[in-house]
């Protein structure tokens, strides 16, 4: 359980700079496609052209013949073209969640999105490995293709895949109480049907790496990646002991949720084994966005019953998503947005159903917030249209309404760590609302105020047997190794592990020297997904720091006694405290162990360090932290604890709307979150900064999907925020201490995106009266229902 | 696409001296003038540009770099004098500029909502205008103020009215052996005033729409009017005739309404990925409105 420490922090609380945050500002720090070896290859993939076709033939034979092209690969060439598709989890999960895992079409079989991958090709340089590409002969047999998941699901739908008899991915629910009864006794219901749009993740860098040849036959590959352990599932396509596939991240780029799935590194290990040689691959802008998963898009129906004072008696939801061409993480995806669909308010009655499909766009898959941001705009949308039936404020129906400790969530489950709703909501409607809102800006726009609230978990689903492993060795100068095979892409997951070393040793963060991200020379720590590395690895990280400092304490212990107690030259000591009275006093800081009641009594760290080593003693130490472990939930009936805990955010927003063009201008966020326990200040309101601006452009964002043709495929065209578009945002930091994380701290990257789309779109609808059932709303939306409004 | 950059080969020329560059548009076959190469290279990696043996750079060539008063006739500048701009004028230098803030502060603005610092930091306006996109932003209040290209070959030089220079989407009245080495701006009189306005999707984007507007006072009566307005059209549209229809009249609220319905009307916009045509068309009458307003105040003029 979690470990509360009463006494004072020196590191954990404070803004403490990350400890690669020079490196980073001066571009010391390499992205993965800046590194380069001698003799390296370029690879290049060749991808459908068609969303939807059967593949008929392949002829590589002239893409073979040009000089200077070292290997043109298909499916037929590799050694084991499927696989399930596995998450970095140590635990069998069974079919209902593991899909099928294609590296390459194969010929005979069914081209299931446009930009699934065909053929890989290594050439000398990028030009010729294009022009390969170009050379190779593809008979395709299109199909017509189904691009709406409700469609998908009837039964003589176009079937996406040639391996399933449906296009039905996975069905599951939720249900507590009776609802038949419950709608009964509503004094008002209010039902909507919604959609959610897609969303790309954008990150800085591409999905980029490179992989070489090791002596006795071993491969290695450094790619951005969130998931190290896929490395198992790379060894299992080229037919190698997983022994032989090393794997390894660089710790730039960004990910959030995009690089959960394998994505350059399969291609890489095949070219190196088929050449002999380094190859390097990077995907351009537009492939990447076509060709790597996107955020669910949902169809969802929520229907809501109040009674007269609004207390919610009754919920129901019904979701179809569209995981597009391949199953990769939709069930898990699918598994977050049923459990969250009835939203962080204490409901007795209610049932959430929901059905995944195949389709021939691209596939779906982890995107920040996974699952949980599509339905927390519908249950805060509905909150607001109650409310305004009703004729009560937003926030009032929300405090009659929210979860609190001691509240079962929707599976019947009561969460382990603390509920902050109320004081988020109440802070964040105070800091909104501290002035009066004006009706309309000087400048003739109206003004709209919007609140909405959010929860969602961190830490992997319960019955994955989530665990994290943290090496720890402490040098003979003092200053510390830190081994963890956490992928870092830019979140600063391995500075705050360095950070809570540092707070245990007494050490500076400038000490502890974080080596990360190799499945074979660090302990692995599990996926950079869940928004659970603090939570898991910060605990594993209190595992293994722990029997060290056990052992440096006792050293120290016996120093202090031996050395500095006052001696009667004549007679000896006068009195001496006991080894185990001076342990239960040592406090580690400013690189010195003290006894606390009287510090003048103190050892250098380092003393200690050469006092252990010099008997022999083991400056190292791993650690493991293991998650709850539960059992697979019966999918028809989801109970019991599926997460194991949930964050809490709120969102305040105030808008201004032209009438005149429809034209909308975020003028205010207030963003709120418990945290736990900040450990770092800025890593928390970065995050939540970051978060809030992420799906602050999930509302203009439109990757213009046609009939499976993504046609904003590029940042000319696909439009994120700029600087000049967010608002400075106001965050409210709440710690309540009640997380499961280190010092009670809990994860906060996933949460922070969760609830300020809903209210941006409360916000307008409180300035135009407009209820909008969509996030993407661009001006052309807005003005077009303006002038029917006045029609 | 390719993650290559460019996808066929060239020969790079940079010439120091304007003859030398004239002497290699006259010369050679399939030569493309760089100047920020922001448009250029762009299109050259879309394959949206004919076949490119030569990428003539203009940066070298001293005599080209400029932007101040002159008032020298025959770069086309009127009684007042004029604004130059040479052809390898960066869109910051320009905008930077105090005479051209003081004196053309809608040019000005326009400069600045175009991309962000580091593209203007490269991309000149001639660029903009020779890239002859109609979303041109540079191109939108040039044409209201009146300006004047100055295009120059082996064989002489000609100047030619902005509003007269485009033909359609990337096509301009230059020869093949021309290049642009002027554009004037007259320096407007007393009582007169100008607008920009653009709608972007997010800020340093592409226009959905623009809009100039340059007015002449005279008391209450409007002495001369130019209204241009981008991405409505195949090109950088000069609203002639609804504008010099409104030389003479008295401006007041009634005009304004009726000016932007004839806009509207006159339009005929086309729908993109940056937004549709029944969208350009409704708020171009909201726009010109706005426009009208802001440049009949900033000449001086009252509204009731
Ligand atoms: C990220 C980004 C954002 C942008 N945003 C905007 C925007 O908001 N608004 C906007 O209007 N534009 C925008 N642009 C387009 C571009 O930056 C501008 O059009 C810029 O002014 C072009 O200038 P340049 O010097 O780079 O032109 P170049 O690319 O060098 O040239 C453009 C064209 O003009 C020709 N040319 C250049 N100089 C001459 C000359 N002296 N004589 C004859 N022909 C010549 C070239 O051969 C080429 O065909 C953007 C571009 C980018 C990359």
């Amino acid at each position: 359980m979690t470990t509360l420490k009463s006494s004072n922090f020196r590191l954990v609380g404070e803004r403490v700079p990350r400890h690669d945050a020079w490196a980073k500002a001066k571009g010391e720090q390499l992205y993965s496609a800046d590194w380069a070896l001698p003799g390296m290859l370029h690879g290049k993939v060749l991808r459908s052209k068609y969303p939807a076709a059967i593949l008929r033939a392949i002829d590589t034979s002239r893409a073979k013949a040009l000089p200077g092209v070292r290997a043109v690969l298909t499916a037929a060439d590799v050694p084991h073209n499927r696989d399930v598709t596995k998450f970095g989890q140590m635990r069998d999960v069974g079919a209902g969640f593991e899909g099928l895992y294609k590296v390459l079409a194969e010929v005979g079989g069914k081209i299931r999105f446009k930009g699934e991958a065909i053929a890989l090709v290594a050439a000398d340089s990028e030009e010729l490995a294009e022009r390969a590409c170009a050379l190779i002969e593809v008979d395709y047999e299109p199909q017509e293709g189904v691009f709406d998941p409700r469609e998908a699901i009837l039964d003589n739908a176009y079937l996406v895949s040639s391996e399933d008899a449906s296009n039905v991915i996975m069905r599951t629910r939720v249900e507590q109480g009776d609802l038949e009864q419950a709608w009964e006794k509503c004094h008002l219901i209010v039902e909507n049907d919604y959609y959610t749009s897609p969303h790309e993740h954008a990150y800085l860098e591409t999905e980029s790496g490179s992989g070489w040849p090791d002596e006795n036959g071993g491969i290695t590959l450094r790619v951005g990646t969130q998931v190290l352990e896929h490395y198992r599932t790379i060894a299992k396509v080229l037919g190698l002991p997983h022994t032989k596939l090393r794997n390894m991240s660089v710790p730039m780029g960004g990910g959030f949720g995009g690089k959960e799935d394998i994505t350059v590194e399969t291609y890489l290990a095949l070219l190196v084994k088929a050449t002999g040689k380094p190859v390097k691959m990077v995907w351009s802008r537009e492939e990447s966005i076509e060709a790597h998963s996107k955020r669910h898009p949902m169809y969802l129906h929520y229907k809501t019953g109040v009674d007269r004072d609004g207390f919610i008696l009754a919920q129901e939801v019904s979701i179809v998503m569209d995981g597009g061409g391949h199953t990769y993480l939709t069930p898990w995806v699918q598994m977050y947005a049923t459990i969250n669909g009835s939203g962080c308010y204490n409901i007795a009655n209610l049932r959430c159903e929901s059905v995944s499909a195949f389709t021939n766009n691209t596939f779906s898959s982890a995107n920040r917030g996974f699952g949980v941001p599509q339905v927390n705009f519908c249950y805060e949308r509905q909150m607001d249209c109650i409310a305004r039936r009703l004729g009560i404020s937003p926030y009032e129906l929300r405090r009659k309404n929210l979860l609190r400790n001691g509240d079962p969530l929707a599976t019947g489950f009561v969460p382990l760590g603390h509920v902050a709703l109320d004081q988020l909501l109440q802070q964040t409607w105070d800091k909104l609302n501290q002035t009066p809102k004006p009706e309309r800006l000087p400048d003739g726009r109206k003004v709209g105020r919007g609140i909405a609230c959010g929860m969602m978990g961190y830490g992997r689903l319960c019955f994955l047997h989530d665990i994290s492993r943290i090496g720890i060795r402490i040098e003979l100068d003092g200053s510390v190794t830190l081994r963890a095979g956490v992928p870092d892409l830019g979140g600063g997951q391995s500075s705050v592990l360095a950070q809570i070393v540092a707070e245990e040793l007494g050490l500076g963060i400038e000490d502890v020297r974080p080596l990360i991200m190799d499945t074979h020379m660090t302990p692995l720590c599990g996926t950079t997904t869940a928004t659970r590395q603090l939570y898991m690895s910060g605990n594993a990280c209190l595992a293994a720091v722990q029997p060290l400092k056990e052992r440096l304490a006792r050293k120290a212990a016996a120093i202090i006694r031996d050395n500095q107690w006052p001696q009667n030259p004549a007679t000896g000591y006068i009195w001496r405290p006991d080894i185990e009275h001076i342990l239960g006093h040592l406090v580690f800081a400013d690189k010195k162990i003290y006894y606390g009641p009287d510090p003048g009594k103190n050892v250098d760290f380092v003393a200690v360090v050469a006092h252990v080593s010099n008997e022999g003693g083991e400056l190292f130490s791993e650690g493991q932290f293991n998650a709850p472990f539960t059992e697979v939930p019966d999918l028809n009936n989801i109970k019991g604890q599926i997460l194991p805990d949930m964050t809490y955010t709120c969102h305040g927003v105030e808008v201004a709307v032209d009438e005149a063009t429809g034209d909308y201008q975020v003028l205010r966020i207030v963003a709120a979150i418990d945290c736990g326990k900040a450990v770092n200040r800025n890593s928390v309101e970065g995050q939540l900064e970051g978060g809030t601006a992420y799906n602050l452009g999930w509302l203009r964002e439109d990757l213009a999907w046609e009939q499976g043709i993504t046609r904003a495929n590029s940042f000319a065209t696909y439009l994120i925020p700029t600087a000049a578009d967010v608002p400075d945002i106001e965050t409210i930091i709440v710690e309540s201490r009640g997380g499961l994380g280190p010092y009670g701290a809990k994860g906060v990257g996933e949460p922070s995106d969760n609830s300020i789309a809903p209210a941006i779109v409360n916000a307008i609808a409180d300035a135009t009266g407009l209820e909008f059932n969509t996030p993407l709303i661009k001006p052309e939306t807005l003005y077009l229902a303006l002038q029917n409004e006045r029609n | 696409m390719g993650s290559r950059i460019l996808l066929s080969d060239f020969a790079y020329l940079a010439p120091t001296t304007l003859a030398e560059a004239l002497q290699i548009l006259a010369e050679k076959q399939a030569v493309k003038i760089l100047a920020g190469g922001t448009d250029l290279l762009l299109r050259m990696k879309l394959g949206t540009i004919s076949h490119v043996d030569y990428v003539m750079d203009i940066k070298h060539i001293k005599e080209l770099n400029y932007a101040c008063l002159c008032d020298e006739k025959q770069c086309g500048s009127t009684a007042n004098g004029a604004f130059c701009i040479g052809p390898t004028a960066t869109l910051n230098q320009i905008a930077k500029n105090g005479d051209l803030s003081r004196l053309f502060p809608a040019q000005r603005e326009a400069i600045l909502a175009m991309a962000a610092t580091s593209v203007r930091n490269r991309g000149t306006m001639a660029g903009n205008i020779c890239n002859a996109s109609p979303v041109a932003d540079s191109a939108i209040p040039a044409i209201c103020y009146g300006a004047a290209l100055t295009l120059q070959s082996r064989r002489g030089k000609r100047i030619v009215a902005l509003e007269d220079f485009f033909r359609g989407p990337g096509e301009t009245e230059l020869e093949k052996d021309e290049m642009l080495v002027n554009i004037a701006l007259p320096v407007p009189p007393a009582d007169s005033g100008a607008a920009f306005i653009k709608k972007s999707r997010v800020k340093p984007d592409i226009a959905k729409i623009s809009l100039g507007v340059f007015i002449e006072r005279d008391g209450t009566l409007i002495k001369r009017c130019r209204i241009a307005m981008g991405s409505v059209a195949p090109l950088p549209l000069y609203v002639q005739k609804i504008s010099e229809g409104l030389a003479g009249l008295e401006m007041n609220e009634q005009l304004i309404a009726k000016t932007a319905q004839m806009v509207k009307a006159a339009l005929k916009p086309i729908s993109d990925l940056r937004t549709n045509q029944e969208y350009r068309r409704a708020i171009s009458s909201v726009l010109v409105e706005e426009g009208l307003r802001l440049a009949w105040r900033n000449a001086g003029g009252e509204l009731k």
